[in-house]
């Protein structure tokens, strides 16, 4: 076989479309090292990778990367720059190749797909946004519950029961309360509270109530609330959640509408 | 263009995750539409698009520059992950509109064959049955709607 049919070879198997007995073939002359074809090789993916630059970009859905970042993240820990303090000048000059880098592709691509790639960076601007403001969202959530785990786990915690009062009878809830770290009461069944107003929970031991907090529920009457502990670590007889003004009140005022017994 | 692309990789294969991200900011605009072109379904095309990169991170330290540019290991990387993909699921189809490239600027007897092979997944034999041509005859358009291609690319960029 003369080179040439390599040469056709190489240019078919470049574009993936060499089957049977000649890819079998191809691919033993090329594991014997065959310079040209390695050549033939590279200068067909330039010009393919240079075909695919040739159309417009197309941003991928912001999901593929934050999915990566996750996967990157989970995998690779330790190994990191960023988890170990780095000295001024390195921090500086990272940034500053990030900023040139960003700059760079930026202008490069906007310059040729301006309108383009401004509207689809703008619908990308948002979506981040939103996904930015629910994840904080989430943190926070999760922040409370693992919290609340932690406290589970510990034999001094005690878990109250909240009953609803007054004008609203299925009003329930539950404290988890632990005498040193505080605790978190999460409520179900409340109305959402009128403008200007919001649920206060108060700790009553042997003196006066002790303010512990305002929160409101959401649309389906549920609401999470974070008490501090006691000062002092004093005993916590009763816990009571009453309708104040919105910025809370030092002393109750308004009508009780969950209490534990 | 090709201004860092390299030290970007070097930089990955040092775990630098700062890096992968400007890499893939670099790079995802431009293999996306050629995935999404092959595969057609946006949620596969998203799933390939994933794997080239999550390669491309795993497989930095093997990059050698002499052997070609990072656009050429991406997009190389890119469209043999995407051929997989349509041949594994045997849903290659082709009429989809014109691809969007320098490709216009060839004969269409060569144009024809290169997006049957590059952006259909079909092989020689598949391509020479289509067309009732000789294997030999379809060969030879690719080899010359390739030489042609890089006239092309290497004229205009």
């Amino acid at each position: 076989m003369s080179h040439e049919s390599f040469d056709t070879l190489a240019a078919t198997y470049a574009l993936g479309a060499l089957d049977g007995d000649e890819r079998a073939e191809f691919e033993r002359h090329l594991a014997g090292g065959c310079a040209v074809c390695e050549a033939t090789l590279r200068g067909a993916a330039e010009a393919l990778a240079a075909l695919a630059s040739s159309g417009p970009p197309m941003l991928p859905p912001p999901e593929v990367k934050d999915e990566l970042s996750r996967r990157i993240a989970a995998t690779t820990p330790g190994r990191r720059a960023e988890a170990r303090p780095r000295p001024l000048v390195w921090a500086v000059g990272t940034l500053a190749a990030m900023i040139a880098g960003a700059a760079f592709t930026g202008a490069f691509v906007a310059a040729r797909y301006e309108g383009r790639l401004g509207q689809m960076a703008r619908e990308a601007a948002s979506l981040r946004t939103r996904v930015e403001r629910d994840a904080a969202a989430l943190r926070e959530q999760i922040a409370v519950y693992r919290n609340a785990v932690d406290l589970l786990r510990d034999p001094e915690t005690q878990i109250v029961a909240l009953h609803g009062l007054g004008p609203n009878p299925t009003a329930t809830g539950r404290v988890i309360w632990h005498p040193v770290n505080g605790g978190h009461a999460f409520v179900a069944n409340l109305p959402a509270a009128p403008p200007g107003k919001a649920y206060e929970l108060w700790t009553i031991g042997e003196a006066a109530p002790q303010p512990a907090g305002v929160f409101q529920v959401d649309g389906s009457g549920r609401g999470t609330h974070r008490i501090p502990a006691v000062e002092g670590g004093k005993p916590v007889k009763v816990f009571a959640v009453t309708l104040e003004p919105e910025a809370g009140v030092p002393v109750p005022t308004g009508p009780m509408v969950l209490a534990s017994k | 263009m090709a201004t860092g692309g390299s030290d970007l990789i070097r930089q990955m294969a040092r775990g630098d995750r700062q890096a992968f991200v400007l890499f893939y900011d670099r790079h995802a605009p431009v293999v996306f539409p050629l995935i999404l072109w092959i595969v057609r379904e946006r949620a596969d095309a998203s799933e390939v698009l994933q794997e080239v990169f999550w390669e491309a991170w795993r497989d930095a330290g093997r990059y050698d520059s002499a052997r070609g540019s990072p656009e050429a290991w991406m997009v190389t990387r890119a469209h043999t992950r995407a051929i997989d993909r349509v041949r594994a699921t045997r849903r290659r189809g082709e009429n989809r509109g014109t691809i969007p490239s320098a490709l216009d600027r060839l004969p269409e007897s060569q144009r024809e064959v290169i997006e049957l092979a590059y952006y259909v997944g079909f092989t020689q034999t598949e391509i020479a049955d289509r067309l009732k041509q000789a294997l030999g005859t379809v060969k030879t358009r690719m080899r010359l709607g390739l030489e042609r291609l890089r006239d092309v690319v290497t004229t205009h960029s």
